[in-house]
């Protein structure tokens, strides 16, 4: 999911970090000061958690699980996941620095989105089936809409790019699948074990 | 310096390619060096650009800029099939456009990987923090960051003893069951994140709250500073004419 450097043009870069900072400062703004340590342990343990390295099949996968981290974080999400891609950026090189502001914008406000749309149903539902359903959708909606937007960068630094993106969002169909599977077992978890996390 | 209760103080002769150089300067001048690159279209600018990282290519470990490349490798193949000419897609001759671009932005981010790893990521958590008060982030953003940092410390260990005894428990789980293990594993990590931020953010209370929980570094941008980020701003300059020369 991540862009590498280099590939973005400088106005495409200048975008994603003015939506970046917009979306920082309105989730700083949000959020209670009294939250911001847990904020961080929670970011901390979903950093973690993408690094853990699952096998399916033949093949392995790391998760991204932005929609857990949307709909646990709410509106704190831009900070957090601008303070986890920087710390990955520093701590294994992975991602970039210059290319921070587009890769913050692309994961958190896939985040953010899932938050918005199924935050509420998903908190409101009592039925087993329809939270597995809804949290599904969730998953696999984010990654699919982080792919998307992650496409429309690099479409808007060359339109040449189209083929490519048409590859990226068909490689990541079974990123989305797999996700969707992970965050419906998670919400199952917590709605049964801690329901306060997701309000 | 940083007076942090984490002791993330980093000595600046450990700076590497940017020793005794203020954190913010550095990050400036190597964001001025990669915006410079990632404009290079033609052989002249990117050549002109090269020579920074040819001159630091032995402050990096080879193994990560080998699985960089590797990546790399399969965006050149993915363009080279994708990438549209006037003749339509497909292979050769069409796969040449593809190709090329494919090569200058490996090249690119080759380039700007070296630097970067070079010049800012040897700064570490300490010195991005020193670059980020120069910055005047908010605060919370900069607590923020350390108590991610912090976390990944404790909780690591929690993932680690839950990965242990899953494979003890259960080594030949499969398909669905192992996502199902995985989220549980995650839920637990989360629970126990929740309480430990509750019991760390009890303890900051104690302690008088965020008000200077960290407080910025005391370092001032001297004349040789300047010089440093001017000279950075000159060479990027270069790039940009060698690029439109």
């Amino acid at each position: 999911m991540h862009i590498s450097e280099g590939i973005l043009s400088g106005g495409v870069l200048a975008l994603g970090w003015a939506g970046t900072v917009a979306g920082v400062s309105y989730g700083l703004k949000k959020t209670n000061p009294d939250r911001i340590i847990q904020t961080a342990l929670i970011s901390s343990a979903f950093f973690l958690a993408s690094l853990v390295n699952i096998r399916i099949g033949p093949s392995s996968t790391h998760m991204t699980l932005l929609a857990p981290m949307g709909l646990i974080l709410g509106h704190a999400v831009f900070p957090a996941v601008f303070t986890a891609l920087l710390l990955q950026a520093l701590l294994f090189g992975f991602g970039g620095i210059l290319v921070l502001g587009v890769n913050t914008f692309v994961m958190a406000s896939a985040s953010l989105a899932v938050y918005v749309i199924f935050g509420r149903a998903i908190r409101e539902s009592s039925g087993r089936t329809r939270v597995i359903v809804l949290s599904f959708m969730a998953g696999a909606f984010a990654v699919i809409i982080a792919a998307v937007i992650a496409g429309m960068f690099l479409i808007m630094t060359d339109s040449d790019f189209a083929g490519a993106v048409k590859i990226l969002l068909i490689a990541h169909i079974p990123v989305a699948i797999v996700e969707g599977a992970v965050t419906s077992f998670l919400v199952i978890w917590l709605k049964r074990s801690v329901p306060e996390f997701l309000s | 310096m940083t007076r942090d209760i984490y002791a993330l103080e980093i000595p600046r002769e450990n700076l590497s390619a940017s020793a005794g150089h203020h954190p913010a300067i550095v990050l400036i001048s190597s964001v001025i060096y990669a915006l410079a690159a990632t404009a290079s279209t033609n052989a002249y600018s990117l050549l002109t650009a090269s020579l920074l990282p040819v001159s630091l290519v032995k402050r990096v470990k080879l193994s990560a800029l080998a699985k960089l490349n590797l990546v790399n490798a399969v965006m050149i193949l993915t363009l080279a099939l994708t990438w549209p000419t006037p003749a339509g897609r497909g292979l050769y001759p069409e796969v040449k456009a593809g190709l090329i671009m494919g090569v200058i932005i490996s090249l690119r981010v080759n380039m700007i990987y070296i630097a970067f790893s070079a010049m800012v990521y040897p700064l570490g958590i300490g010195g991005m923090y020193e670059a980020l008060c120069f910055m005047r982030v908010p605060e919370n953003l900069r607590v923020m960051m350390i108590m991610t940092l912090r976390g990944i410390n404790i909780l690591r260990e929690r993932y680690e003893s839950a990965i242990i005894s899953v494979r003890l428990r259960a080594p030949n789980i499969r398909g669905v069951m192992r996502l199902k293990i995985f989220a549980a594993m995650m839920g637990n990590v989360l629970l126990q994140s929740l309480e430990r931020s509750e019991n760390m953010m009890k303890a900051v209370k104690c302690r008088g709250g965020f008000s200077g929980f960290m407080q910025c570094g005391t370092h001032a941008v001297k004349f040789g500073d300047v010089v440093y980020v001017m000279c950075f701003a000159f060479y990027g300059i270069i790039i940009a004419v060698m690029n439109y020369a």
